[in-house]
């Protein structure tokens, strides 16, 4: 018998730290959300926890997620999904392995003053794009999420990333303090433990 | 498949004059994109405007007169 989770109510990250809780002790979950951020946070944590996934939208506003784990329950060093194994293939040479990791935590670039630093970070970012290898991972938190707002000056430039494969993660929480929810436009919604995991698993982090 | 754009680049004496004639196209609403001065350009590490190559022309008038700019090269 499947345990059920009810995680309807509840804020991003709370829903995924259950399930995630609850798929290490059960075989089978299932779980119900109120949220597409949180559908998609489990959908990615059971990518990466071998489980099996479905998702059945119930009423309007309710999801029905179905878990199953299909072998041992995996451990997560940072190395157990399929885009960590494309990253190795980019990763730089030299013992190192892992991928790119790129951090904008600021919607600037530096201190100092405010308007050099917007261009700056504009700059940067755009000169991201001609990087050898392209970073695999870009983690956008605390106002660096505006860059990823639908008015940002880089949106451009990141979404042309994102087409070219780089994983953009933007902070949830951060997204949520800003009152940014429905301005995200490129990357997807993610929590504290993809972002740290994807920090500690990263070869090299670049932060502007 | 869409051609793909072609652009120029604006180059100015500083970059407070790219910020600033940053902020007049931004007023009128011309698309452009503030981007690092391309290398084969120019080992400064400055910043450049970038422009469709078709809105040359209406950039230059606009900014007449209001900035002054060093050069424009096509990209």
């Amino acid at each position: 018998m499947p345990v059920t989770v009810d995680a309807r109510g509840l804020a991003c990250p709370q829903p995924v730290i259950l399930v995630k809780k609850s798929i290490e002790e059960n075989e089978e979950v299932t779980v119900f959300v109120d949220n597409d951020t949180a559908v998609e946070n489990i959908r990615r944590l059971a990518a990466k926890a071998a489980c099996k996934f479905s998702v059945t939208e119930r009423d309007a506003g309710t999801w029905e997620i179905a878990l199953k784990r299909t072998g041992a329950a995996v451990q997560l060093p940072g190395g157990a999904n399929a885009r960590e194994d494309e990253m190795s293939s980019i990763a730089v040479s030299g013992k190192e392995t892992g991928p790119l990791v790129v951090i904008l935590s600021d919607n600037r670039m530096g201190r100092g003053d405010d308007a050099l630093g917007d261009v700056l970070v504009r700059s940067f970012i755009h000169t991201l794009l001609q990087l050898k290898p392209q970073p695999a991972v870009i983690i956008c938190y605390n106002a660096g999420v505006k860059l990823a707002a639908r008015d940002s000056a880089v949106l451009d430039d990141l979404q042309q990333m994102e087409k070219a494969g780089a994983d953009i993660l933007v902070c949830g929480t951060c997204v949520n303090y800003f009152g940014l929810g429905d301005q995200v436009a490129v990357g997807h919604i993610s929590n504290m433990y993809d972002i740290a995991e994807t920090m500690a698993g990263a070869a090299r982090l670049v932060r502007p | 498949m869409m051609e793909p754009q072609k652009f120029a680049v604006f180059l100015f004496p500083s970059v407070r004059h790219a910020m600033t004639a940053e902020k007049i196209l931004r007023d009128e609403e011309i698309a452009h994109t503030l981007i690092p001065i391309p290398r084969h350009i120019s080992e400064d590490c400055g910043v450049c405007l970038r422009v469709g190559i078709d809105r040359q022309d209406q950039v230059a008038a606009i900014l007449q007169g209001a900035v002054t700019w060093e050069k424009i090269v096509p990209l």
